[in-house]
């Protein structure tokens, strides 16, 4: 075999080591933190939307995410009771089931909980999705729970004043207090029919998600602490129903790992054929 | 193994040790990226093909003994090497190939231009309330009650409200904050809140108040006064 031969071959050989190299390298630097992720798990078997107290949640890893007073806008509040929030979820592919968990110490009628979404492509302001000054925003998808009536609201915003209810309501909620810990779980089916106003969930996708929690205790003059804009509030996190399992990064490996096997017999087998020759 | 095959693999090594550690802690320098390291190393190995190249001797000094190696060409004691090598290929590149290919499960990465550039009219403008003790002193106190909640009463970004805002309450303690602005900068950012950012400033996440609809002009140049009275620091002006 001519030695020009070789060369080509080993500087092949190189480029694709290098190559390697340079996609290894890019891999480490492109780890992100995980922190602030919701995942959904995926479970077979009926989800528990009635039961915050089911060993199912175990299947699913709790996130704990830091609540503040709100203080972007009148009326505002400095002070909160409910400091950290607890967030699992799960999926069967079709419903979706969140469950938060916090510290409140008293049980109150007007004790509350919220999550919220953002509708679409564009992004929403996490306070109601209030219109921002140089980028257009879009709206979001509130699912209320409140003490009281133990059920969930299914709610749309778009800035300031413009929070309704929707005619149609797909989400259900259930709360259960027990030893000075609220456990809420809110249920809905991962898409609906109102893609303009209902967030969509889709398994592999993150999206945008936020939380709000009302401490509905009452002060000495009988008036609730923690109302409408004065409550707890989360800045948006991300969200993501886990797909299943896809193994097609296994069949490419196999495939790549084949091809490189063939290429070292073809060199071999020239190298071998340069030697008699 | 053939000397002429030792010394260009001492040199890659040693010029790998070089960047890799040497060259860091090199006063005034940094640490240098992956991908950069590599081209070095690529250089480096041009370089050597090159000189083991120049002459017929020194090409068959050269490829010789790694030709005889891949071909198992009398090489003794070194078989077991080249079957190692010869199996580890093929499962690098399988390796490789699944961390390329496989679906990310990581959250989108945000790059968050923490100061972007402020609309033309809030340029270079000068703060209008004269610095007396008077106004810094009313500065501060005006801090205290509307922005000490997130920034802190040390201004360090720390306030009561902070915990749960992502991003954070800009310190102003720190010197890559207001230190690095000019006046009309915070101006801008007070007037405007959170909601004023353009789209690299994410004006989504973030939780600062646009304080043009609850506090007159004078008020907020008064909390610019108490702002970098109270923080020790210096706006940035045009030398």
């Amino acid at each position: 075999m001519k030695p020009e031969t070789v060369t080509k071959w080993l500087i092949r050989l190189g480029s694709t080591v290098a190559l390697l190299a340079v996609l290894t390298g890019g891999a480490v630097d492109g780890v992100a933190q995980e922190s602030g992720v919701v995942r959904a798990a995926l479970v077979t078997g009926a989800l528990p939307v009635d039961d915050p107290n089911a060993t199912m949640w175990n299947n699913a890893a709790p996130t704990v995410f830091p609540m503040s007073p709100q203080v972007h806008w009148p009326e505002r509040i400095q002070q909160v009771t409910v400091q950290d929030l607890t967030v699992r979820a799960l999926h069967d592919g079709t419903q979706l089931a969140v469950l938060l968990e916090y510290e409140d110490p008293t049980e109150d009628p007007d004790d509350a909980a919220a999550i919220e979404f953002m509708v679409g492509d564009k992004k929403a302001h996490f306070a109601h999705g209030q219109p921002m000054l140089l980028v257009e925003g879009g709206p979001v998808n509130i699912w209320y729970w409140k003490s009281r009536d133990n059920k969930g609201v299914d709610l749309w915003a778009k800035g300031f004043g413009t929070l309704r209810p929707h005619e149609h309501q797909d989400v259900k909620a259930k709360g259960e207090y027990a030893n000075g810990k609220w456990k809420v779980v809110f249920s809905r089916s991962l898409v609906t029919d109102h893609p303009d106003e209902d967030a969509q969930i889709m398994p592999g996708q993150f999206i945008n998600i936020a939380f709000a929690v009302w401490d509905g205790r009452k002060d000495d003059a009988g008036q609730v602490i923690e109302k409408g804009s004065q409550k707890a509030v989360s800045s948006w996190w991300y969200f993501r129903a886990e797909p299943p399992p896809d193994y097609s990064g296994y069949v490419y490996a196999g495939v790549a790992a084949v091809l490189a096997l063939g290429f070292q017999f073809v060199l071999i087998r020239k190298l071998k054929e340069g030697q008699s020759a | 193994m053939e000397r002429a095959l030792i010394r260009p693999i001492v040199i890659m090594g040693a010029m790998y040790a070089f960047l890799k550690f040497v060259l860091p802690n090199i006063p005034g320098s940094a640490e240098i990226p992956a991908s950069l390291i590599i081209l070095y190393l690529l250089l480096t190995l041009s370089g050597i093909i090159i000189f083991e190249t120049l002459s017929a001797e020194s090409k068959e000094a050269f490829w010789g003994p790694l030709q005889r190696f891949l071909t198992g060409d009398n090489i003794g004691r070194l078989q077991p090497l080249r079957y190692g090598i010869l199996v580890l290929f093929p499962v690098l590149v399988g390796w490789q190939t699944y961390h390329a290919t496989v679906p990310s499960d990581r959250p989108p990465a945000e790059n968050r231009v923490i100061h972007p550039a402020p609309p033309g009219e809030y340029t270079g403008l000068a703060n209008p309330v004269p610095k007396t003790p008077e106004n810094i002193m009313q500065g501060k106190g005006f801090y205290a009650a509307f922005c000490s909640p997130c920034h802190g009463a040390n201004f360090d970004g720390k306030g009561p409200a902070a915990r749960g805002y992502n991003p954070p309450p800009a310190n102003f303690a720190d010197p890559t904050t207001i230190a690095m602005l000019q006046e009309s900068y915070l101006f801008w950012r007070i007037k405007k809140g959170g909601v004023g950012l353009p789209i690299e400033g994410m004006p989504w996440k973030s939780a600062m108040p646009r304080w043009e609809l609850e506090l007159p002009d004078e008020w907020i140049w008064k909390i610019i006064m108490g702002e970098y009275d109270g923080a020790h620091q210096a706006p940035r002006t045009w030398e």
